[in-house]
């Protein structure tokens, strides 16, 4: 679902709001532990905050006019500039949006588990309503994130191109910590700010933030392979990864969500350097690049050592680039995520085990969901790998679950389903 | 000794304290007993106490946090007549920009800005712009973008 700002001002490929999320998550967390806020709830938070889309669209503030001209022409010119609205338009505005995010909302997760329920309705209105403080902060920072993204589309030469978003950021942003971060996008960006202080570890994190939104564009390998089009991108699947790891780490009691959801969102930033590999799978498929269906069709059989091989290979790729990739961020922060991703691509904690496994979980469900628009694609490999990889009942009983829905109708598939080989 | 930081409230800002924090306050002592909240029956009752019910340490963080506002409350009053033209907190001002437009945003304090109702934040690099200024001045909100403003009307409708 691509956000409809872009869409309106005509952006090619615009970011979905998945990869928005997924980079509003991250500086969320690294924020929100700057100001020893609760770094949990202000990622979640994030992770929540537009999911009443799914139901009200990406509703902006260019569609605020009370009446839009007919002519074309005339309406992208209008469109380019926010509504000018009086304070009782705006509350009228306001509270009707609200009104319909928060049915949306509901109508979304009518069918969750209670505690599900009560705990994203709850973080979702702290948001929405900004009552405690990680809801008006993520709400501020959620601002400041479009604003980076419309600087990276529109650049800086032509300023009026991207005044809308400072309007938007100026009008909410008053928590210290983030009227220092626009300060330091102003500094960056633009003319340098009279009286500026460095400020050399929120410049560091903009750093990050802006590297990390590359995965934004990047679409992930294994549908690009495929043909698909319009495939996810990088940063929609860690996305959906995010949340998985919030909905069934729910059952994990003894896993710790803060870990889970940090190793979630940064599982696969080392993309932004390397491309996205398909470990150890990624060489043969460079090979050969019009037979690729067929190799999907017929997944390569590895001995041990060499999976071993190639898998060393990638992970020895990718563990030099979040180094590169964290080198200026402060040294605990860096260490943190460097663990984390190391613990993920070894699977060596518990918490690591369990994301690595909802990682097959995403892309097979996704995979489902693009075989219903193609039916010849292959996806059998994926079932292979998802029985090879996972060995968590939580897991499994999603699995039954995606065996039933997406095979109503298909008893043979089902059935081979349940064949040995793929149990 | 450290100043206690003031929360600036409307009227109606400091209701909704109030009954957030008598709602929280009969939450805790359900859950003390033991029992399931009546509370939790009640239609109009915001579903984000719900999470509450579920966790302790965040229904009590929230409690202490309520008390330190109603105890450094203030109420924002409309200020005395010859000053109503001067833009304070609780002030609708209607500014209109060069291109004939017109914008309107109501000050409030950080508790209860909601930018997408048109209430925005004291402190925030617009509140600020506006602060002081009196009807006729020309603001100019200054980032990279420069967007100039003249203050056509300040109200105050406050309780």
């Amino acid at each position: 679902m691509p956000r409809t700002g872009w869409v309106l001002r005509e952006v090619k490929n615009p970011e979905t709001i998945a990869g928005h999320t997924f980079r509003l998550g991250i500086a969320s967390w690294l924020l929100a532990e700057k100001r020893n806020f609760n770094v949990k709830r202000a990622i979640l938070i994030a992770l929540f905050h537009d999911l009443c889309e799914v139901y009200a669209g990406d509703i902006t503030p260019f569609l605020y006019y009370p009446r839009l001209p007919k002519d074309k022409k005339e309406r992208k010119k209008l469109l380019m500039k926010w509504a000018r609205l009086s304070h009782k338009e705006k509350q009228k505005i306001g509270k009707a949006k609200f009104k319909k995010e928060k049915n949306a909302l509901f109508k979304l997760i009518r069918s969750l588990e209670p505690s599900l329920k009560n705990e994203l309705s709850s973080l979702w209105l702290e948001y929405g309503k900004g009552t405690l403080k990680e809801g008006k902060f993520v709400e501020q920072l959620n601002r400041i994130e479009t604003l980076i993204q419309a600087i990276e589309y529109f650049g800086t030469k032509d300023i009026l191109a991207t005044t809308n978003w400072w309007e938007w950021a100026e009008e909410i942003v008053d928590d210290p910590l983030l009227l220092k971060f626009l300060k330091v996008i102003q500094n960056k960006f633009y003319r340098k700010v009279p009286g500026y202080k460095k400020q050399k570890e929120l410049e560091n994190i903009l750093d990050f933030i802006l590297e990390i939104g590359k995965l934004k564009r990047m679409p992930r390998t294994i549908w690009v392979s495929l043909g698909v089009e319009n495939p996810e991108t990088v940063a929609g699947h860690i996305f959906t990864v995010s949340l998985m790891a919030w909905v069934f780490g729910q059952q994990k009691k003894k896993l710790s969500m803060e870990k889970l959801l940090k190793m979630a969102l940064c599982h696969d930033i080392p993309a932004v350097y390397t491309g996205d590999l398909i470990t150890p799978y990624s060489k043969i498929l460079a090979k050969d690049e019009k037979e690729r269906r067929k190799i999907f069709q017929k997944w390569p059989r590895l001995l041990r050592k060499e999976k071993q091989r190639k898998f060393l290979k990638d992970y020895k790729k990718e563990k030099t680039v979040i180094k590169k990739l964290t080198l200026k961020l402060k040294a605990p922060l860096r260490k943190e995520i460097i663990q984390l991703f190391d613990k993920y691509k070894t699977a060596s904690t518990p918490e690591a085990r369990f994301l690595n496994q909802l990682n097959v979980l995403a892309v097979l469900l996704r995979a489902l969901l693009y075989q219903k628009e193609d039916k010849n694609l292959p996806i059998d490999w994926l079932w292979e790998w998802a029985f090879e990889k996972c060995e968590d009942d939580v897991i499994f009983e999603f699995i039954e679950k995606l065996k039933k829905k997406f095979y109503k109708k298909n008893l043979i598939r089902r059935f081979i389903l349940n064949f040995p080989r793929f149990k | 000794m450290a100043r206690e930081k003031k929360f600036y409230l409307t009227k109606e800002g400091l209701e909704r304290i109030k009954k957030e924090y008598k709602d929280l306050k009969i939450l805790r002592l359900n859950k003390i007993k033991g029992e399931r909240p009546k509370i939790l029956h009640s239609q109009d009752l915001d579903p984000e106490y719900f999470s509450f019910q579920e966790d302790l340490n965040r229904l009590e963080f929230r409690i202490v946090e309520l008390e330190n506002i109603l105890e450094n409350v203030r109420i924002i009053k409309a200020p005395p007549k010859e000053k109503q033209n001067i833009v304070n907190l609780g002030a609708i001002v209607t500014l209109k920009e060069q291109d004939g437009r017109i914008n309107e945003f109501m000050i409030v304090g950080t508790l209860e800005a909601n930018p997408s109702e048109g209430k925005i934040s004291s402190e925030s690099p617009v509140g600020k712009a506006l602060l002081g200024r009196k009807t006729g001045d020309e603001v100019v909100i200054t980032s990279p973008i420069r967007v100039i403003y003249r203050i056509r009307k300040v109200k105050y409708f406050l309780g």
